[in-house]
Formats: C-alpha cells, sequence, structure tokens
C-alpha cells in the first residue's frame, strides 16, 4: 500500500497533479432523482447520470418492478427513454400499472446481441435520457457505451439476473436483490418481500441496504387501473410484523421517504 | 504580405496594417510603406482551403454566410435568435481555424460591416447603427472601384463618402458609367448589394486501388474505415452531410459490384458512415478479388442537424435521437423500433394491445 502510494505520489510530481486523480476526488455525477429506494443506495440522491446502474438478483426478487416503476417514472419526465430489448419480450402492457407517459417510450428489439450495443451506444451518444437494458450487451460495445452515455448524461440501467464480468465492471452502481420472503394473505400470494442491497458504488460510499415489500396487481380491475405497490419496510420492523401498504398518495407526502430513512442500514 | 510583385497586396499581417498597407494597394507602395515586409506569392489553393475552412466553421451560425478569399467573411444575422452568441461564436471559431483574433463589424449591410471590422481592434467588435452616419466621415477610396476611377472622385473632390453620398446617382453615373450610380448608393448606406451564400459541395468520392487484389475481408474493412476517416474529415470540412452513399467494387475478371442506398438523414461523422459501409461490406460476397474500391457520395446536403442548434437549444438533442432511431432502422429494417401505442388494451391477445 506504501509502495502504490509513492508511485502515485512519483507520478503526480513527474506528470502534475491532475494526471492521476482518485476516484474518490472526482466529483460525483449528476444525479437523476427516481423517488425510489435507488435514491439512497446510490448515495448522491438519485441515479447517477451518464453512468451505469445494474439491478441483479435470481428469479423473482423484485428487480424488473422496480425497473418497471423507474422505467414509468422516466417516460413522465423525460423526452427520449428507450428500451433495448433482445430477446427478453419485454411487453409494455407490463408497465401500465406505473402511469406511465407512453408518448416518451421506444422499444428497441435487438435481434442481436450486437445491435443491442451499438443501438444503446448510438442512442446514448445522441443524448436519449434514459436507457433500459433487458440484458446484457457485447463487452466490446461496453467503453463506447460509457464514454457516450458520459458525454451526455444518459441514465443507463441494466437489469439481469447475473452480470457478466465485463458488465459488472462497466457499472458505477449494482443493487442486488434476493427474495426474503413471500407474503401469503387469505391463501393467496399477493406478493414477496425482498432485501435491496447496494453491492457496488463508484459514486458515492458503498454498500447501503434496505428491505422491500412488492405488493402485485390483484383483484377484478384491470391491470392498467391498478397500481403497484412498492413499500420501503423497516428491517427490523419486518422482521416482527409485516407493515401495511402504503397508499400512493401517502407515498407521494412524503411518508414512505421517513420510513426509508429510518430503516437505512449503512 | 500576400501578393504578386507586380501586381497588389491580397492580405497583410496586423504589423503591415499597422504600417499604412491595406489590401488591393499595389505591391511596390506597400514596400514603401513596410520596408520589412515579406512578401509572399499568392497560394490559389491552399487559399481556397482556407476559404472552405472558415467558410464551414461558420456555416451553422447563420442563414447566410459568404467568406471571400481576401480574408472578408459575412455572416447575415437577419432572423438568427441570438445574434449576440452568433457573433461570439463566430469570433471563436475564427480564432481556432485562422490561429489568429479575426476584427469584427455589425452593421445594416455587407459594404458597412467590413468597414466597420476594419476599424475594429483584433477580437473586438464595431457596431454600426446607422450606415450612413457611419460612412459619411470615411475616405471616399473604400468604395470598390479601380485606381482610375477613384483618381476621378479626387478630382471632382469627392475626397469622402459623405461628399460622395450627397451626390446624386445619376451624376456620379454620367461621370464613372454604372459603377458611378453604385458608388453613391453605398456611400447613402444603402447597402445594394446582396450576399452570396456559400453552399456545400455536392460530391465527393474517396477510393483505392489494391495491388495485389484483396479477397481478404477484414483487409476490405480496414481499407473502407481508412477511406470514411478521410471522407467524413472532408464533410467536416464542407459543414456537408452524404445523402446518398454508393460503395463499388472493381474485381479482377468480373463486371464490378456496386451498392447504394438513400438515408433519410444525412450521414456526417466516420462513425456513421462506416456502421452502414462496413454493414454492407461484412455480407458481400464478391466474384472476383477486388482490385479497387470507391467510396462515392453522389447527394450531400448540408448537416441538418447542426443547423437546428442554431434556433434554440436543445432541440438538437431530440433531433438526434429520433435521427438515430431512424438510422437503426435503415440498417436493421423498421421492425427492429416500436413505438407502443395504445390499441385494445385490454384484449388479451398480446399483439392487439398496442398499434
Amino acid at each position: 500500500m506504501q509502495e502504490l502510494d509513492v508511485a502515485i505520489n512519483s507520478i503526480r510530481v513527474r506528470f502534475g497533479s491532475q494526471a492521476l486523480t482518485r476516484a474518490a476526488e472526482l466529483p460525483p455525477p449528476q444525479p437523476w432523482p427516481s423517488r425510489t429506494l435507488i435514491d439512497r443506495l446510490s448515495g448522491i440522491g438519485g441515479l447517477p447520470r451518464g453512468r451505469l446502474t445494474v439491478l441483479t438478483g435470481n428469479g423473482t426478487c423484485g428487480k424488473l418492478t422496480l425497473a418497471l416503476a423507474l422505467l414509468a417514472s422516466a417516460t413522465r419526465e423525460l423526452a427520449h427513454v428507450i428500451v433495448i430489448d433482445h430477446q427478453s419480450g419485454f411487453d409494455p402492457w407490463t408497465l401500465l400499472p406505473y402511469s406511465p407517459e407512453l408518448g416518451a417510450l421506444t422499444v428497441v428489439r435487438a435481434p442481436a446481441p450486437d445491435l443491442a450495443g451499438e443501438a444503446a451506444a448510438a442512442l446514448a451518444k445522441a443524448g436519449a435520457g434514459f436507457i433500459l437494458l433487458m440484458g446484457e450487451v457485447p463487452e466490446h460495445w461496453l467503453g463506447p457505451l460509457e464514454s457516450a452515455a458520459n458525454r451526455s448524461g444518459t441514465v443507463l440501467m441494466g437489469v439481469l439476473d447475473a452480470p457478466g464480468r465485463a458488465f459488472a465492471h462497466a457499472s458505477s452502481l449494482s443493487v442486488g436483490f434476493s427474495r426474503t420472503e413471500w407474503i401469503w394473505e387469505r391463501g393467496q400470494l399477493v406478493g414477496l418481500r425482498a432485501l435491496a442491497r447496494c453491492v457496488k458504488n463508484r459514486v458515492a460510499p458503498p454498500l447501503g441496504e434496505t428491505e422491500l415489500e412488492i405488493r402485485y396487481p390483484l383483484g377484478a380491475q384491470s391491470l392498467f387501473d391498478h397500481r403497484v405497490d412498492i413499500i420501503e419496510i423497516p428491517v427490523d420492523q419486518s422482521k416482527r410484523e409485516a407493515p401495511s401498504p402504503v397508499s400512493p398518495a401517502s407515498r407521494e407526502r412524503g411518508q414512505s421517504w421517513d420510513l426509508y430513512q429510518e430503516s437505512a442500514v449503512v | 504580405m500576400v501578393g504578386d510583385w507586380e501586381e497588389h497586396v491580397i492580405a497583410a499581417s496586423d504589423e503591415a496594417l499597422a504600417s499604412g498597407v491595406v489590401p488591393g494597394m499595389a505591391s511596390r507602395q506597400a514596400e514603401h510603406l513596410c520596408p520589412l515586409a515579406t512578401f509572399l506569392p499568392p497560394e490559389p489553393e491552399a487559399a481556397a482551403q482556407l476559404r472552405e475552412l472558415i467558410s464551414s466553421a461558420l456555416y451553422d451560425l447563420a442563414p447566410t454566410v459568404e467568406v471571400r478569399v481576401e480574408g472578408v467573411a459575412w455572416l447575415d444575422v437577419n432572423g438568427v435568435v441570438s445574434a449576440g452568441e452568433s457573433i461570439r461564436e463566430a469570433r471563436r471559431r475564427l480564432k481556432k481555424a485562422i490561429g489568429r483574433e479575426p476584427r469584427l463589424g455589425l452593421a445594416p449591410g455587407p459594404f458597412s460591416a467590413r468597414l466597420a471590422a476594419a476599424r475594429a481592434r483584433p477580437g473586438r467588435l464595431v457596431q454600426v447603427e446607422k450606415a450612413r452616419t457611419f460612412l459619411a466621415p470615411l475616405s471616399s477610396r473604400e468604395l470598390p472601384l479601380d485606381a482610375e476611377q477613384l483618381e476621378r472622385l479626387d478630382l471632382l473632390g469627392l475626397r469622402t463618402l459623405g461628399a460622395v453620398a450627397a451626390i446624386g446617382p445619376r451624376e456620379l453615373e454620367s461621370q464613372l458609367g454604372r459603377e458611378g450610380r453604385h458608388a453613391v448608393l453605398l456611400a447613402r448606406g444603402l447597402e445594394p448589394d446582396q450576399l452570396t451564400p456559400w453552399r456545400p459541395p455536392l460530391f465527393t468520392s474517396a477510393h483505392r486501388q489494391f495491388d495485389p487484389p484483396v479477397e481478404d475481408r477484414e483487409a476490405l474493412l480496414f481499407v473502407a474505415r481508412a477511406l470514411c476517416d478521410d471522407l467524413a474529415a472532408e464533410l467536416g470540412l464542407r459543414g456537408a452531410g452524404a445523402k446518398r452513399i454508393l460503395v463499388r467494387l472493381l474485381l479482377e475478371s468480373a463486371p464490378h459490384e456496386q451498392r447504394d442506398s438513400l438515408v433519410r438523414h444525412p450521414l456526417s461523422s466516420a462513425t456513421e458512415l462506416f456502421g452502414l459501409i462496413g454493414s454492407w461490406i461484412k455480407e458481400w460476397q464478391p466474384r472476383a478479388p477486388i482490385t479497387e474500391m470507391w467510396i462515392e457520395l453522389p447527394v450531400l446536403e448540408a448537416a441538418g442537424r447542426r443547423q437546428l442548434r442554431l434556433w434554440a437549444g436543445g432541440d438538437g438533442t431530440s433531433e438526434e435521437v429520433v435521427s438515430a432511431l431512424e438510422r437503426l432502422q435503415e440498417r436493421w429494417g423498421d421492425e427492429v423500433v416500436h413505438r407502443p401505442h395504445p390499441h385494445l388494451l385490454s384484449s388479451p391477445i398480446p399483439s392487439q394491445r398496442f398499434a
């Protein structure tokens, strides 16, 4: 460690103080406030613009639900929201419970991984506001994608079960999801609880953690009249009792935010 | 100083200008005023290249841009939303293109603007509200007349533009011909001349011969990328984009093969050009070894996206996203990009839910 410091100092002496900068000394990227639990986990109050955020986790664990909520939120705030869908069969119908603004949404159905990478890089370079990657892009496209997003400030988000090494390396913020339990009410499966943990953070001090409860749309009402509830719950409280779902109106008033701050484990 | 020894000075450095040398002056007279000056012979090709460079640098700052080889550039900022920003950007780009601070003038017409700029210090702007008032005290030798006509003006006692403006156009026409009438209109600040807008050229191409003929696709891709780089540099210089792309392969023992395409948005960067051409080459199956490759851009037009930035901040980004999506459709088919519009949302059949 001491030798590394000596090497860093000698580089700075020889080539100037700006030749080598510690990541911790770099200014953090501008955040895009998503008004979800990600905002606090990122440590900068939102998703980092111009960087890749990855939501990972095995099977049904809530990562896609959260990604769809973020996507819908982005369609309401940004002009161009893109889904890069490589053979995962993204259906815009699943987005309806989150009240999206469909006019801002474009789905790129890539027949090959190369096209997914090329499309993502081209659209990031052009300045699309938010790009959701429904899967990995080939390694050789990650460099152009990162630099294009960095220049334009595009919010990049990837959703996948287990990222490859290159994709994981390219991400600036990784949040791992793991399902802790199913929620049953009156003999019916109504949702799940999951643990969301920041497993990598290059934009702020890492390792925040929270637990969330996801309620599935159920009942006679049609899907697009329903609202999905994603509720953050205190970790210790969740072990004692299941909280009642917070209504969307109360979330807007900021009640869930207070609950969330209390539940923070850093 | 640039100019033929037996002719006139075409351009002069700031130091020479400070000694009283002006473009258009006889070279012998210039040498008398500035004995230490070095005379450089004119280089028409280099001057034309510099003119292209300056024209393309200024092209997207105003609807009409004219650049003359003697080192004068005009921007017609009528209708430009923020003329001040345009002028500031013009100064920055000119400095980058020529390596010197330009002199700037803002006036109702090209004649008064040129004279205003000539009176500005490097990097500064002289603004003229009323052309006639500004022109009146200036020497009548500023008028675009030949030496004999200027001499006659002198003999007539018309030594300032104000004096020229005071007489009738027909009176001076009877003395100097049509140029006399034109001179009076100029002196009155009526600006009879119109700018000739610069337009990017309409055709360009690049080619490479292979000796011996090549069959290797990687080599072909490598050369295509280099040609795309050259063409993109040229397009950038001219502020143009390619509307149509044609690739022609000349074969060793078979008729040539070619492929072409009309694109919706002009391609201007090497990445855009190679994106399309590279995809063609990757799937091309030539019947014989290739002796020569041509990339032609037969239809050029102004790179529209650059122009859009002129009018309002942020418009360009939206346009760029739309054009990036269209380029993806051109390469991979329309079905690649899907914009979901609700159709029959309650339908149990997924394909019916969105149009």
